[in-house]
């Protein structure tokens, strides 16, 4: 009987965990795609995810589809596994008509409210308050779902985090904090952010927190289901401190080397991708033909798509001004006619 | 329908019970506002007749109460927050100017942000430096915000309905002088005003007194005690502004006073002179005159030398009628 459920787990399992390793593959071709694309003068700008796929997929696979997330500029591989489709990011890239917002964000500041991927912006953790006004409003309406808000280490020194962990703390409210902490917040190390470790910090609130290894997407898996169960379960929030490492620089603006030495080497052994791989082959769950299968899909994907999305034209010119209200107000009507 | 006579402290609270009875999507919550019904007891009744889940105590954190709310607002709740006195709202403008004001457009629609953000504004209560501020101009420097403030019970209610039915957020800015210092009939069940229409407080030839706010009762005093012939707007609403209520008297009379109690400075007063110059030089026989507070922060025990009188409005409006 235990054989049994073993064995049909590992039915479930499997696909479950190839699809996660396939997300962190696509994310990763997606990834250096841009940049390369960006150093073309293809991109504006970009924010690379390489490194952080592992904690993202991790978290994505506890989630169910009603859940909200209130991710942050950094959370491609999350978009992808949860099923954003990568136009929906690509096109943001570009910021051509095909975008959700029409071109009016830079870079990296996704929208997607079909896969409840709350619009991203830039100023640091300020979508934490917000995710905890989303988590009440879960609560109010006595719905089953959850809320993950994400962020990186860089934000546990702002007033938002504060306010963010305290609110959700004090209404219990069904809200997962995972800081993605890469360790690097631009040009400053984690230690010079904070003298203590980023876990401790759920406890001044009075809510778990946990460290999880968000290299391994397995564990980051095992362990963001926990809190995410906890807090569908209505025992509140949990602060999770997923540690990773940004092996790119923070944006394709930003120069690395004038603050730090690569530790984590595309393709080496502390390399998320490579602890993916090494994890399913030792489960039995794949071989290295179906990787390279994967691999070569994901780079056939990304070069197609990519290529489709950069013959879009940009956007009407009118649209820029649109949106601000419901209805364009008369002193912006009478501006757009002097600039159009 | 019935009314009742309400200072403007009991016809917002009336009209928050109007709202929260009408729709469960209201929720209220700020600092004080349900065991103790609020510092100024604007939702004083509401916690015990609609529960802790819709009235919400929260910890003393303006940053998370307006961050909260606009979480609530996105996930298709209509929160009505309050900030207990503007001059505190400071830590809560990155939310208010990064969040509020552009959830719409950085999501090309996708999402929106309906909600009414209530907080007393405005000396008059010897507040001092940090109970008494008049912040209306760095709101409406951001595009996405509309600002609406009411100068009368009757105004108060009708303009807080009005906004909480609205699909964008509003900064409601309630001008604290004014909780308890008259009475009106109001009527008992919902009723709207228009965001966005000024109201043509008395009609007259000579000149026109714009203003809108605390400002409002003072310069009636001052245009009856003295018998003037003048237009007096309300603006009600700052964004958007109601420019044709502005530009008709304009052409009438040819004679503007602009009256607010924020500084001069990059106060509203300017936007509305460069309005009417942009539009109207023509019909103008005399320069725009303003009169506003000072360029200074708000003294305690000298307040009242802070704040626009009858001896500076009628200075400014003989000034104006004296110009050829």
């Amino acid at each position: 009987m235990e054989q049994q459920q073993k064995k049909e787990s590992k039915q479930s399992e499997k696909p479950q965990y190839i699809r996660a390793y396939a997300a962190m593959v696509l994310s990763r071709t997606l990834d250096k795609k841009i940049v390369s694309a960006q150093r073309q003068g293809r991109v504006g700008f970009y924010t690379p995810t390489m490194g952080q796929e592992a904690l993202q997929v991790g978290v994505s696979m506890a989630l169910e589809k009603e859940d909200l997330v209130y991710g942050y500029y950094r959370d491609v591989p999350m978009m992808l596994h949860r099923g954003v489709p990568i136009e929906t990011i690509i096109n943001q890239i570009m910021g051509n008509s095909a975008d959700t917002a029409k071109g009016r964000q830079m870079p990296s500041h996704y929208t997607s409210k079909a896969l409840h991927f709350m619009s991203v912006q830039s100023p640091v953790a300020s979508n934490l308050p917000l995710a905890a006004g989303a988590a009440y409003a879960l609560k109010y309406r006595q719905k089953k779902n959850v809320v993950v808000t994400t962020f990186g280490d860089g934000a546990t020194s702002t007033p938002d985090f504060h306010a963010g962990m305290n609110l959700a703390a004090v209404f219990k409210l069904p809200l997962v904090f995972v800081c993605e902490n890469n360790g690097w917040a631009i040009s400053l190390p984690v230690e010079r952010q904070t003298p203590v470790e980023i876990s401790l910090k759920a406890s001044a609130y009075g809510m778990p927190g946990v460290k999880a290894d968000g290299m391994n997407f397995v564990e980051m898996y095992k362990v963001a289901r926990a809190a995410i169960q906890d807090a569908r379960a209505g025992k509140g929030p949990t602060l999770i401190d997923a540690l990773s490492y940004r092996m790119g620089p923070h944006s394709t603006s930003d120069d690395p080397t004038k603050y730090r030495k690569d530790d984590v080497k595309e393709g080496s052994e502390k390399d998320p991708l490579v602890i993916g791989e090494k994890l399913l082959i030792s489960m039995d769950y794949a071989d290295d033909k179906l990787l390279e299968k994967i691999r070569n899909e994901a780079v056939k994907t990304v070069d197609e798509r990519f290529d489709a999305c950069e013959k879009i034209p940009p956007p009407d010119p009118i649209t820029a001004f649109q949106d601000v209200y419901k209805n364009m107000t008369w002193m912006l009507e009478e501006e757009v006619k002097d600039i159009l | 329908m019935t009314s009742k006579t309400m200072n403007m402290v009991q016809a917002l609270n009336s009209g928050l019970d109007n709202l929260m009875a009408a729709d469960d999507r209201i929720i209220l919550l700020g600092e004080d506002i349900g065991t103790d019904g609020g510092v100024f007891r604007v939702t004083d009744g509401l916690l015990a007749k609609y529960g802790a889940e819709r009235v919400l105590d929260t910890p003393l954190v303006e940053v998370g109460i307006v961050g909260m709310a606009i979480g609530m607002a996105v996930q298709g709740l209509r929160p009505i927050p309050e900030i207990q006195f503007q001059d505190f709202i400071y830590t809560a403008m990155d939310q208010i100017i990064n969040q509020m004001a552009k959830i719409r457009y950085r999501s090309g629609g996708e999402y929106e942000c309906p909600m009414v953000l209530r907080t007393p504004y405005g000396a008059g209560v010897k507040g001092g430096l940090y109970h008494s501020q008049s912040g209306e101009s760095y709101f409406a420097h951001t595009a996405g915000l509309t600002v609406v403030t009411p100068s009368s019970p009757y105004d108060a209610k009708g303009l807080l309905i009005s906004a909480s039915k609205g699909e964008d957020p509003v900064i409601f800015l309630e001008p604290k002088r004014l909780y308890r210092a008259g009475k009106q009939e109001v009527p008992e069940d919902i009723y709207k005003i228009p965001i966005g229409k000024a109201e043509l407080v008395q009609s007259g030839d000579d000149v026109t007194i714009i203003t809108y706010g605390a400002m409002v009762p003072t310069v009636m005093d001052t245009v009856k005690k003295n018998n003037l012939n003048a237009d007096v707007l309300d603006l009600r609403t700052l964004v958007p502004v109601d420019k044709d209520a502005i530009m008709l008297s304009v052409q009438k009379t040819g004679r503007v006073v602009i009256v607010h109690e924020a500084p001069r400075t990059g106060g509203f007063g300017g936007e509305i002179s460069a309005m009417i110059t942009e539009r109207g030089i023509d019909f103008l026989y005399a320069p725009i005159l303003r009169v506003t507070g000072p360029d200074s922060p708000i003294p305690y025990r000298m307040e009242e030398y802070y704040v626009p009188n009858e001896r500076r409005i009628l200075n400014a409006v003989r000034k104006v009628l004296e110009s050829a």
